[in-house]
């Protein structure tokens, strides 16, 4: 390769800085503070209720299911003695049992999250 | 174990992660492909993506060895690892996507407006990423050790150049590529040996394993302990001893040690015969062996409280992990969000199937591993044990390959998300030169504390990650997704209170400082009283000073609630005034 | 031995609990500004003075509204020493702060009406029927902006008093102050998004003909292409003239840039090639609305300038911790170093110049100074342009088209 075949040499160009006219990090175009009219506050609280419901009633399945299940192994012991879950018990529901368990609670959240938003759209642009 | 086979499918795996990682990207020549290009990504691929980076090394060699050593109530673990997901996904995934947020400590400051909350949430940041770093350089150094013979130390520097050289020599363009593979990677490298192990096993007779008795060793075994270890002993043993017992030298001849606790001192060899009981490892306060500490305690009631401690700092923890938070930002959206946490539950509970398998033929075929404290080779030793020969020795470089992708992924998540803050909030300047140099300063810590650190127990620096960011980033994201009133005094000192009591509590007893009994227990599993204490410190703060509620509260609310296609609208006029 | 231990966890536990809160506490003061005070009485009283109004001047800078009357409300009853205070607009009572809420509050809106037509302060008798009630006389001062009376502060006292006449106006004035700095922020800020607007708009009419031309030449001789071609025109444009937003997703700017290759391909055939290497997790990253399209567009005329020459543009999209880092690059002619610098600092005016310099402004004010364009380049050696955009940035929210 001759040194005529190179392409000639770039240079680095930047812009002039701005100065200290706007700090970086905060030069918000369209500020946080817009706020929804009130009706649409109202809406919004709504939404989120029926939201945290849903996430409630997820968490509510997950405890009731694997949440006590420590106790369940526990228990059994503590009141009727020496008696205690067989082992293939604890192995089938802890190595297996649970991921289908948690994955269907989790599948009926999302489609009941993304039904309370669909409602929540109906409405809005119903109004 | 063929040395050559493992050395090879290491390398081929480091070879290909960095090459997905700089090559991994979506290229089009056409403008008819571009439109191929530039689509979001999907959930299928993003959902493989975090999946593959959550699975580190503890989920791939250390739930097999927990079980192999403590039996099925090791199980807690990987349940507690996916059900993290569950809880993030209804409390925190469309929410966290929808803030616009990178890091926890942009959600922080995009909440609460507040710069001093987001330096205070960056430093648990770079905490609980070093902390989650440090046990998989470590269990690299393992990894290698076992597989090489190389020194303990070199795994984790070997890992610790990987990752730093990709992602700071700018090889790292597209981790998502990477993420996915190494999870479809770790997946075969555990279902295939597994289902020829499982074939051996039949073939065995289906032997059971037993866990509320002493393992039995199946053959003359001769087992080297390369750590002192105490051993109890409920009824005599027959042992041929070569090294030194309880201070005495023994040369290799066949010696009888009586009931209670011995001494072994590093290097000896003890050879049982074959139908021997393997003697139990006495249980210290500090003790090294597992990548998380064991639920057993004593009592039942010990027990009951430890498995509770686990479940608040697994289930909780999650969506606190550094790596993880980062990786929702690739959703294009809130609602894709949801569908992607929901196909990764489903992945990671597929993963987890797999582990409790080893974990179980292990107790058959490895039982000695409990003594001398490697159960976390469990996984690497099996098919040499049970299958042998040149299949065996594949099948060994196929899990050795999928333990080095759980290595290499899970610390290059971290390092990634760990420097991204670093260069963000701490390194005065920036600019692409300060992100390598961020890089190297996220992965030098670690790696020089697990140098430094070789001896003190740090194994479970993971179970210590998910306690701290339990009690410090649940709150903080709970609260500010679902309570109106939080400000930014209240987070700061939730954060403190809830993260720090955790840290010292867990620090504590690693050092030895807790006294024996229920304080022990307590201090050891933290979460079940932290993370009430971080929310209630939280809450109390946050409505002693409602003066300090953002100004923007109710609009970031409204953001990190409605449908995108809705905030996108204009908003409304006539709001301000 | 453990009981010592025992007690020294249970004093580091209590040592943290209390620096948290602590913590709480302190963060809490930090914006309030109080601090130890030695000095005279006098001293003292204009410190407090000053500080009370300190503490009043903050929401009244964000307009009059019921949130910032009723936060400016305490401040300033306590700056007036009365019993109670009222705050409202030209309709309601938008804060009361202080005692006889119950009573007097509906009554307000009757008695400012003179004050809100005539803007001067006035004192009349609350005419209470509660004996025991200590409001009994009423200062209004009328609180102005550029536009006129906005409202009136109401002072209440016990009885007739020059002196609260005399406080209340000075207050009332203080206010009018704080408002119309207030309208002044408004439109300063309405200003700069003026500014955005108009930057952005700047679509070339050159590339409108010429895609109307390019279109055009395949109507009869491949009119499925042409239909194509129109509906990618119908998008760009839909996308450029957009009105609400000024941040895009990635993905979107994207698109715009593929919309209009297609149409820059009509005209070029297949001088032009083109290169795309996207990371795709980077695609979310918001980003001000038409900053990169211009880019290309400059990357594409510099290619093109050189009539009998095959052109080569690459644009990359890769992921760089908490930035995403594009880069466009061409082999065209390239441009002269020091004519470049001078058309950033806009100093020179040139025909492809003008969108760098625009999107070199835009970037820098959103992003801050270390965001702005990094441009290598010299003559006949091709240029590439590299953006640095930050994955999060406080209020920085893309807003997807569409609608």
């Amino acid at each position: 390769m001759t040194s005529a075949a190179q392409p000639p040499r770039r240079e680095v160009v930047t812009g002039v800085p701005r100065g200290t006219r706007r700090r970086p990090g905060h030069a918000p175009a369209r500020p946080e503070t817009d706020e929804q009219t009130p009706a649409g506050a109202v809406h919004v609280r709504s939404l989120m209720r029926s939201q945290l419901r849903a996430a409630l009633y997820a968490l509510g399945t997950l405890v009731l299911l694997v949440g006590t299940l420590p106790l369940l192994f526990v228990l059994p012991a503590a009141v009727l003695g020496s008696f205690s879950p067989s082992a293939p018990f604890v192995w089938a529901v802890l190595g297996a049992g649970v991921y289908p368990l948690m994955w269907l609670t989790a599948r009926r959240y999302v489609r009941r999250a993304e039904r309370n938003e669909e409602d929540f759209t109906g409405l809005v642009e119903g109004r | 174990m063929n040395q050559t086979y493992a050395v090879a499918a290491v390398a081929c795996v480091v070879l290909a992660t960095v090459l997905i990682g700089a090559l991994g990207l979506r290229i089009s020549r056409t403008t008819s492909d571009f439109y191929v290009a530039s689509r979001t990504v999907n959930p299928g691929l993003n959902a493989a993506a975090i999946s593959g980076e959550y699975l580190s090394a503890a989920s791939f060699l250390g739930i097999a060895g927990l079980v192999l050593l403590q039996g099925p109530d090791m199980l807690w673990y990987p349940v507690g690892y996916t059900a993290g997901y569950l809880v993030l996904l209804v409390l925190v995934a469309a929410p966290l996507r929808r803030s616009g947020a990178y890091t926890l400590s942009d959600f922080a400051e995009a909440r609460l407006e507040s710069p001093a909350v987001r330096r205070l949430a960056s430093l648990f940041v770079v905490g609980v990423g070093w902390l989650y770093l440090l046990p998989q350089l470590q269990g690299a150094g393992l990894t290698l050790e076992i597989l090489t013979g190389a020194p303990d130390w070199f795994g984790g520097v070997l890992v610790a150049v990987v990752v730093t050289g990709a992602v700071a020599a700018g090889g790292m363009r597209s981790i998502t590529f990477v993420q996915a593979f190494q999870y479809w990677l770790k997946l075969t490298a555990l279902l295939v040996p597994a289902l020829f192990l499982l074939a051996a096993w039949a073939g065995d007779d289906a032997p059971r394993a037993r866990f509320d008795a002493p393992a039995v060793l199946r053959q003359h075994t001769e087992v080297r302990v390369d750590d002192t270890v105490r051993i109890d002993l409920d009824a005599p043993l027959s042992v041929a001893v070569a090294g030194t017992v309880d201070g005495i030298r023994h040369e290799g001849r066949q010696t009888t040690l009586e009931e209670g606790t011995h001494r072994v001192e590093s290097g000896t060899t003890l050879t049982f015969p074959p139908g021997a009981d393997i003697p139990e490892r006495a249980s210290t306060g500090a003790d090294p062996a597992g990548w998380s500490q064991p639920l057993a305690g004593g009592g039942d009631g010990y027990q009951l409280y430890a498995t509770y401690g686990l479940i608040l700092a697994t289930f909780l923890g999650t969506m606190g992990l550094p790596h993880v938070a980062v990786r929702f930002y690739t959703s294009p959206n809130g609602r894709a969000a949801r569908r992607t946490t929901l196909v990764v539950l489903g992945l990671i509970g597929a993963f987890y199937l797999l582990p409790p398998v080893y974990g179980a033929l292990g107790r058959i075929y490895a039982p000695e591993l409990a003594l001398t404290g490697d159960a976390d080779a469990a996984v690497l030793v099996l098919p040499e044990r049970m299958v042998g020969g040149l299949t065996g020795d594949l099948l060994g470089a196929l899990l050795a390959g999928g333990a080095f992708a759980a290595f290499l992924s899970t610390a290059s998540g971290l390092t990634i998300s760990v420097a991204g803050v670093l260069t963000q909030d701490v390194l005065p300047s920036r600019g692409v030169r300060h992100f390598r140099l961020a890089t190297v300063l996220a992965m030098a810590v670690p790696l020089a504390v697990s140098l430094v650190a070789a001896d003190v127990p740090v194994a479970d620096a993971v179970g210590l990650a998910f306690a701290v960011s339990a009690s410090s980033f649940c709150p903080l994201l709970v609260l500010g997704i679902w309570w109106r009133r939080l400000t930014p005094p209240g987070a700061a000192a939730g954060l403190v209170t809830g993260g720090g009591t955790a840290l010292t509590a867990v620090m504590a007893t690693r050092a030895g400082l807790a006294p024996e009994g229920w304080p022990h227990t307590l201090m050891a599993w933290p979460a079940v009283w932290s993370v009430p204490l971080g929310f209630l410190t939280m809450i109390l703060v946050s409505l002693v000073t409602p003066r300090h509620t953002p100004p923007g509260a109710a609009a970031i609310l409204t953001r990190l609630h409605l449908p995108e296609d809705l905030a996108a609208r204009p908003p409304c006029e006539g709001a301000r005034r | 031995m453990t009981g010592t231990a025992l007690a020294a966890l249970g004093a580091a536990a209590a040592a943290l609990l209390a620096a948290g809160f602590a913590l709480g506490r302190v963060t809490a003061r930090r914006a309030a500004g109080s601090g130890p005070d030695p000095g005279t009485p006098v001293e003292r009283a204009t410190f407090h003075t000053l500080h009370t109004a300190s503490l009043a001047a903050p929401p009244l800078r964000a307009g009059l509204t019921e949130d910032t009357a009723r936060k400016a409300a305490r401040p300033l009853r306590s700056l007036l020493g009365t019993r109670a205070l009222c705050l409202t607009d030209r309709v309601t009572v938008l804060a009361w702060d202080g005692i006889g809420a119950d009573h007097h509050r509906e009554r307000v809106m009757h008695r400012v009406g003179d004050v809100l037509e005539s803007g001067r302060s006035q004192s009349v008798r609350t005419g209470c029927d509660d004996p025991e009630c200590p409001l009994r006389w009423a200062v209004i001062a009328p609180l102005t902006g550029e536009e006129g009376v906005l409202g009136t502060l109401v002072a209440y006292g016990p009885g007739e008093s020059a002196v609260l006449v005399r406080a209340a106006t000075e207050v009332a004035r203080w206010v009018s102050v704080q408002l119309e700095l207030a309208e002044l922020d408004c439109s300063r800020t309405r200003l700069i998004e003026a500014e955005i607007r108009a930057l952005r708009a700047q679509i070339s009419p050159h590339f409108i003909f010429n895609s109307l031309a390019a279109i055009a030449s395949f109507v009869r001789t491949d009119p499925e292409r042409a239909r194509e071609l129109l509906l990618e025109f119908a998008d760009f444009t839909r996308y450029s003239f957009r009105r609400h937003g000024d941040f895009t997703h990635l993905a979107d700017e994207l698109r715009c840039i593929e919309q209009y290759l297609a149409l820059a391909g009509a005209r070029f055939g297949d001088r032009l090639k083109v290169t795309l290497q996207i990371a795709p997790e980077v695609l979310p990253v918001a980003l001000p609305f038409l900053c990169l399209q211009p880019l290309v567009e400059n990357a594409v005329k510099h290619g093109m300038e050189d009539a009998g020459r095959v052109c080569r543009v690459s644009i990359s999209a890769r992921d760089a911790g908490s930035e995403a880092v594009v880069t466009i690059e061409d082999d065209g002619v390239g441009m002269d170093p020091a004519e470049l610098r001078r058309i950033l600092a806009r100093e020179a005016d040139h025909s492809s110049g003008i969108g760098l310099s625009n999107v070199d402004e835009r970037l820098r004010q959103v992003y801050g100074d270390d965001h702005g364009l990094v441009i290598e380049t010299g003559v006949g050696a091709g240029m590439k342009i590299t953006v640095r955009i930050p994955k999060y940035r406080a209020g920085v929210h893309s807003q997807p088209g569409g609608s």
